[in-house]
């Protein structure tokens, strides 16, 4: 009998996981101190947020724009213009293109910005460098091989901060929709994304916009930029927001988490469920979950589906890596490895743990990132 | 197995990626042996006429193999653009008689004020008679065009669909499993995806 | 009755995709086949392809690049840039594009457009005519990339092409591409009103206005996209895109 957790679905296989005596697991744990932290959902929080609305308008007067909003044309990120702009900011969207966008994604970034008037700007990496990158990935046998544009986006969202002095950020992301992901699952930073690059490809990083430590505090010590996630302080119903986004702007859904990506879609609908035995989609349905917005029976049963997988995707990822269906199995069936593999700077993050609690308290870095890359982590069974 | 058969004219490769798109078993063939095994055809066309009749002639065995595939056996076959013109009696284009298997000529677009030569984008397809065709086509369904004589056929009952480009003119025909299509189902998208699955089905 | 077509024309330099202004100054796009992937899940009605630096550099085309693009595609596809011979169109429209676009070698070896009209008829040649207004305010036909000044008058090489057995005419105006204010339709009517064949008017897209403009007051046959669909508005982030099919209808029709 696999032990799960009484309150979402996760079990024991989640990494990281561990259970208290009501058997409620860690990550469920840290979800309901956030929520206390930030007042999720209740007028409290609202007013919380009100009061970071207000302060990023006076900081941002003299300037052409006051707060950054990165997009990909997924729910989150849509909402999240939707929401600047019902709260009078004058946001900049920032768009990381790892040249594997859908039409969906890129029509979507379209549609809501062209209605709100807002103006974008993106950064496009050499796809070239992009498809080395990926390979170096998925050769590496590492879980989340898409670690490389998470990065990415969060370096270029500072710099476009940066260059019109902007000191704030929104993300779009909502531990009421995806719950914290799981430590393990998904590690990315600088030194990681290049030592994977160096150990498994001939290329050098080049046109990918590489979050060094040193660019890391820069952007957070000495640029002040905040990083604040709206939806920790509001209500937030994903179906609710996909029905709003459909209504005002045409928005289109694609199927899932990440879906509107190619990459994530690969890599979360085939390569981890297939290689590293790993759903993610359990994270959207535990989050659900909690947020009573689904029956766990429900939850479970959704789970137990098959990943959508788009019609000829693996077509398209062996064509654009020049994999022969050969090198692919033999990818498929390549060794395991993690981030501890490689050089990382968590230890340096673990060993300045103090720091990042101070500044995870100043809104510098997300408190989530403290929990997630301050502590070491637990071993799997 | 759908082949589509290679006679030296027409694109081939994006007939075949088609089919492959819509999961349909198909590939190109120039050995008569492959041909034979075939349970339906697909006959290519860009160019001329003559060319065309000459090309299909040219190759030992092939048009004879052709029609006791088509006429005998009875087995579907589309006919694409040139490859459907081919099936008729003649064209004004050339000399060279076509395979006749329905009945009916092509003709050339006459020189007109606003209207040029070759008739060549994007235009819509309407339904003209039922068949197997065309299940599922709405009638605002457009395809891609390119050709410079179109087909009348004698019998309106083998006009399956009209396009209108100054006048009507017939842009699919069928005669029991004889079809052609006078537009590109390959470059039409979803239109042309859902044609080529039709056939696929018949 | 035909819609008025409209072809997003994108840029190739070497492997990538790329936005230039006045054929200059050029901005990274992206991936080629991804880029083609989007357009073909927005059912655009046809896309051009143009190699900026094949001629320039003297090389031939990139054919493992125009597989790579043609096999996304379920829409009619042209391939212009670095074409000298018949073998290359004959690998070309092999690889499944049907139009080939011929600049450069128009005026090196007039007598290939003609030969390849021959053999696989007129609709697959394609004339590309890029046009630089000189000094004086008089447009001038340029080739390499901009760079050569044949010293035609566009009118006089349009109806040259035609003569040679072209399809096509794409008119590219250098001054306005890439600077989203509108296309010259001085030029493009001049053109328009001395040929029977095709215009694909090309350079200046900047709004759903232009086109109609182009296409009503110019008669072009068709339109050509660049930085409109490539880009979310002028002076703005990459953004593939395509404009709203029921617009085009009403404004085009």
């Amino acid at each position: 009998m696999i032990k799960s957790c009484t309150r979402c679905i996760y079990d024991e296989n989640v990494s990281g996981i561990s259970f208290d005596v009501e058997r409620i697991c860690c990550y469920c744990r840290q979800i309901e101190t956030l929520s206390k932290d930030f007042k999720t959902a209740t007028p409290d929080g609202e007013r919380e947020f009100e009061r970071i609305v207000d302060k990023i308008k006076r900081d941002g007067r003299n300037k052409k724009y006051d707060v950054v909003i990165g997009v990909s044309g997924g729910t989150d990120s849509s909402y999240m213009l939707h929401l600047a702009k019902e709260k009078r900011l004058r946001p900049l969207a920032v768009h990381y293109d790892n040249t594997w966008n859908t039409a969906i994604a890129t029509q979507n970034i379209k549609k809501v910005i062209t209605k709100l008037n807002i103006d974008l700007y993106t950064y496009v990496i050499d796809c070239h460098e992009q498809n080395q990158i990926l390979l170096a990935f998925m050769k590496a046998g590492i879980c989340g091989a898409d670690a490389a544009t998470d990065l990415a986006l969060a370096e270029i969202m500072y710099r476009a901060a940066n260059k019109h002095g902007i000191k704030y950020v929104f993300e779009g992301h909502s531990f009421q929709a995806e719950g914290v992901s799981p430590i393990g699952n998904s590690y990315t930073d600088g030194q990681f994304i290049k030592s994977v690059v160096k150990n498994h490809s001939k290329i050098r990083l080049s046109s990918y916009p590489n979050m060094t430590f040193f660019r890391f505090l820069r952007w957070i010590i000495f640029a002040r930029i905040k990083k604040i996630r709206p939806l920790w302080y509001l209500k937030y119903n994903k179906d609710s927001a996909q029905k709003l986004l459909e209504k005002e702007y045409g928005w289109e859904y694609y199927g899932g988490h990440h879906l509107e990506n190619r990459i994530a879609s690969f890599d979360h609908s085939f390569l981890m469920p297939n290689k590293f035995n790993v759903d993610q989609r359990n994270n959207s349905l535990s989050a659900a979950v909690r947020s009573g917005f689904i029956s766990r029976k429900k939850a479970i049963e959704e789970y137990a589906k098959e990943p959508v997988l788009e019609e000829g995707l693996l077509e398209y990822v062996k064509k654009r890596l020049q994999l022969s269906d050969q090198d692919f199995e033999d990818i498929m069936n390549g060794p395991i490895r993690t981030f501890k593999d490689y050089k990382t700077y968590k230890k340096r993050f673990e060993r300045l743990r103090l720091l990042f609690y101070f500044l995870a308290k100043a809104n510098l870095v997300p408190m989530s990132f403290y929990y997630k890359y301050c502590f070491p982590i637990k071993e799997q069974k | 197995m759908i082949a589509i058969i290679n006679y030296g004219m027409g694109n081939l490769g994006s007939m075949n990626n088609m089919f492959k798109r819509i999961g349909v078993k198909a590939s190109i063939e120039s050995q008569l042996g492959r041909i034979e095994q075939a349970e339906k055809l697909v006959l290519p066309g860009v160019g001329s006429f003559d060319a065309a009749m000459n090309r299909l002639n040219a190759i030992t065995g092939l048009r004879d193999l052709l029609e006791d595939k088509v006429m005998n056996e009875k087995i579907p076959i589309l006919g694409v653009c040139l490859g459907m013109q081919i099936l008729t009696s003649a064209s004004e284009e050339g000399r060279q008689p076509g395979l006749g298997w329905i009945k009916g000529e092509a003709k050339r677009f006459p020189r007109h004020d606003t209207l040029k030569v070759p008739h060549m984008g994007w235009n819509i397809a309407s339904r003209e008679s039922a068949s197997l065709l065309t299940k599922n086509i709405g009638n605002e369904s457009r395809y891609y065009f390119v050709h410079s004589y179109y087909v009348r056929v004698d019998n309106q009952s083998h006009s399956i669909m009209r396009t209108h480009y100054g006048f009507g003119f017939d842009s699919a025909i069928g005669n029991k499993n004889i079809y052609g299509v006078q537009f590109h189902p390959e470059k039409s998208h979803r239109f042309g995806m859902q044609i080529l699955k039709n056939f696929s089905e018949i | 009755m035909l819609r008025t077509r409209v072809i997003p024309t994108l840029l190739l330099r070497g492997e990538s995709l790329v936005k230039t202004v006045r054929f200059g100054k050029f901005t990274y796009v992206g991936d080629p086949a991804n880029t083609v992937r989007i357009f073909n899940e927005l059912e655009v009605d046809e896309l051009i392809f143009l190699d900026i630096s094949a001629s320039k550099e003297g090389r031939e085309p990139n054919f493992k690049v125009l597989e790579d693009i043609a096999n996304e595609c379920f829409m009619p596809l042209g391939y212009g840039g670095g074409i000298s011979s018949l073998r290359h169109a004959q690998t070309i429209l092999e690889i499944g594009f049907e139009k080939i676009a011929i600049n450069t070698q128009s005026f090196v070896n007039k007598e290939l457009i003609t030969e390849i009209a021959d053999v696989y008829g007129s609709q697959a040649v394609i004339a590309s005519i890029d046009v630089k207004t000189g000094f004086f305010g008089k447009p001038s036909v340029r080739s390499l990339g901009g760079k050569l000044n044949k010293k035609y008058d566009p009118v006089v090489w349009a109806k040259e092409v035609e003569s040679l057995g072209a399809g096509e005419i794409l008119l590219t105006c250098i001054d306005r591409e890439g600077t989203w204010n509108g296309f010259d339709l001085e030029i493009v009517k001049s053109v328009t009103e001395a040929v029977s064949i095709p215009v694909i008017a090309h350079g200046g897209a900047g709004s759903i206005e232009h086109l109609r403009q182009v296409v009503k007051k110019a008669n072009a046959s068709a339109v050509a996209l660049g930085s409109m669909v490539v880009f979310q508005k002028k002076g703005m982030g990459v953004l593939v895109n395509f404009p709203d099919r029921e617009v085009l209808e009403e404004v085009l029709s």
